[in-house]
């Protein structure tokens, strides 16, 4: 069985075990399995992988009014050691864990020089209406552990 | 690539935009270059999602390309969100927008027209109005068109009058939620949940969770019925355990009924003056409110343009979201045979690969890997939410999935935050997409 075939039956049975599990559903390439695609193909760049965490973080990264923190001009090895930290499930979060596991240390470094190298502002403008975790002029209203 | 002119004349651009905008700063506030001719001109057919990205990141990516967007309805609504009109929490003014920001802030021409037709030898849309756009590359995101007749007697006319499906969101949500407000007390709603792919796979039941915490408070002996044409569904674990310790779910007394297919579930008739709906097996359910989701096929757009090739989806090569029946046409969104949900993120995401492959063709280059994300978070009530977080990585003539789901839980600080996750979701999308 070659290794894409390999790879969609994974993940194809785990979308169909997905019900009636206690746990949360997998469907895990091992690194070995992701660095096989990775040969064949070269890395997704760091704006493509970037650009598609917009939906939640905003986009370029630059949501600062919501309870998903923004990523634009967010410190390069921060960015580095947060992901690696979800990656490896070092502590609970909401969610990044279950995000973050998919990435290689190589595109994780991408995205960290392409949000690093965005400027730290709201796009396009500020907003904070309605927000869950902040009042209209910015302050905190309640602090989640919203990663 | 050779260039072509939008067959729009500048008195047409006055008409539709008005002189001032036209004479006065370029157009839309972008320089002139924007529209010089010897730059390429990318046509979108379909304001939604799908197409609104495109129009965005394309902007984002190029300053002189001519960006020319096709959309018949002065106004976009949203479906994420939409469930939540339903009992109260959300409003359809909310989920709604308009193009003013395509056209002043991306300096997108949008055109409110319907596109009928594609040439793709003289490489131009043909609208109804009758006007032709000519194009260097076509995007087309249409969406989904319903299967109507997969439920004998149901129909376009009476989605549109007394049976609203509510699959797209606008009037036909007002009008559900008006019926619902109108049921009598202990009455019957009765939900039909299709099978195949459709856009957001949970939505239906979400939509029954909406709808049974809105009767808890205005109708508390009201019963729901889903009649499934499956035998599983998204995050139905976490539904159950939910439905459990709310509504009864499982015992004598629930609230919330599910009948999967194989126990009956599917509907495939319904008789609108007597308001029933008929199962498989010849079950007769009365209802009160019948809100009948049809099963899903691409657009009829795509269909009647030749883009679905007879088939239910339309095939598109993998790396480049390019249409197999012509290199200068893209295909995005629902209406895709894709390995992936159907979702608004999705289509969203989708928009950024078909950007990336066209603005290498421009710059004559090989289009970067693409990668496409889909992270969903979903509600049951304002008290519970739990998340999806699914990627789609490029491997040649596909995309293999990695899926995790959260884990149902009775921490009630998990249950909340991420439910206030979904609810912030769902404004950052919005602002991710329009403005």
């Amino acid at each position: 069985m070659n290794i894409k075939t390999t790879l969609i039956n994974t993940a194809l049975s785990a979308c169909l075990v997905l019900p009636g599990l206690a746990m949360a559903s997998e469907a895990t390439l091992t690194d070995a399995q992701v660095n096989e695609i990775n040969e064949q193909y070269p890395m997704p760049s760091g704006k493509m992988l970037g650009d598609a965490c917009a939906a939640c973080h905003g986009t370029f990264g630059a949501e600062f009014n919501e309870g998903m923190p923004p990523l634009a001009g967010m410190n390069r090895q921060h960015f580095i050691d947060l992901m690696l930290a979800f990656r490896r499930g070092d502590f609970p979060t909401i969610v990044m864990h279950d995000v973050a596991y998919v990435y290689t240390d190589a595109e994780i470094e991408a995205m960290a020089d392409y949000f690093s190298a965005l400027p730290a502002a709201q796009w396009p403008s500020p907003d904070t209406h309605r927000s869950a975790f902040l009042h209209e002029d910015g302050t905190i209203k309640q602090i989640g552990g919203a990663q | 690539m050779s260039s072509s002119q939008s067959t729009l004349s500048r008195r047409d651009l006055i008409k539709r935009f008005g002189a001032a905008a036209v004479a006065s700063t370029g157009l839309f506030g972008f320089s002139h270059q924007a529209w010089s001719k010897q730059s390429a001109h990318i046509v979108i057919v379909g304001g939604g999602i799908g197409g609104a990205a495109t129009a965005k990141y394309l902007r984002l990516a190029n300053k002189s390309v001519r960006i020319t967007l096709v959309e018949p309805n002065p106004q976009y609504t949203f479906c994420p969100g939409s469930n939540e009109v339903l009992n109260g929490h959300e409003t359809l003014e909310n989920l709604t927008f308009n193009y003013d920001n395509m056209k002043s802030r991306y300096g997108v021409n949008v055109v409110q027209d319907k596109a009928i037709a594609i040439d793709y030898t003289q490489r131009q849309l043909r609208l109804a109005s009758g006007d032709k756009l000519s194009y260097d590359k076509l995007v087309v995101s249409t969406g989904p068109d319903f299967i109507y007749d997969a439920i004998e007697g149901y129909s376009a006319e009476h989605a549109a009058t007394d049976l609203p499906h509510a699959w797209k969101a606008g009037p036909q949500t007002a009008k559900l939620k008006a019926q619902l407000d109108a049921m009598p007390q202990g009455g019957v709603f009765v939900l039909s949940s299709p099978d195949g792919d459709y856009r957001c796979p949970p939505a239906p039941y979400e939509r029954v969770s909406m709808i049974a915490d809105h009767f808890s408070r205005t109708n508390p002996t009201a019963k729901l019925i889903i009649l499934d044409a499956k035998n599983k569904y998204t995050f139905q674990n976490h539904y159950e355990h939910y439905w459990k310790e709310r509504y009864g779910f499982g015992t004598d007394n629930e609230v919330i009924s599910w009948v999967s297919e194989q126990d009956g579930g599917r509907a495939v008739k319904v008789d609108a003056r007597n308001k029933t709906l008929i199962t498989a097996s010849g079950e007769k359910i009365k209802a009160d409110v019948i809100n009948i989701i049809p099963p899903h096929k691409a657009s009829k757009f795509a269909v009647e343009s030749g883009l679905a090739q007879g088939q239910r989806w339309v095939d598109f090569e993998a790396k480049t979201f390019k249409s197999l029946v012509d290199p200068n046409v893209y295909v995005i969104g629902d209406m895709v045979n894709a390995p992936m949900s159907k979702t608004g993120m999705i289509a969203s995401n989708q928009a950024k690969v078909v950007v990336e492959s066209i603005i290498a063709d421009i710059e004559g280059r090989e289009p970067g890997t693409p990668f496409i994300a889909n992270n969903c978070v979903a509600i049951i009530s304002q008290e519970y939410g739990m998340t999806i977080a699914d990627t789609h990585r490029f491997a040649g003539d596909t995309y293999v999935t990695q899926k995790r789901i959260s884990a149902v839980t009775d921490n009630p600080y998990e249950r909340h935050i991420r439910a206030n996750l979904a609810m912030n979701w769902q404004r950052t999308f919005r602002k991710e997409i329009f403005h």
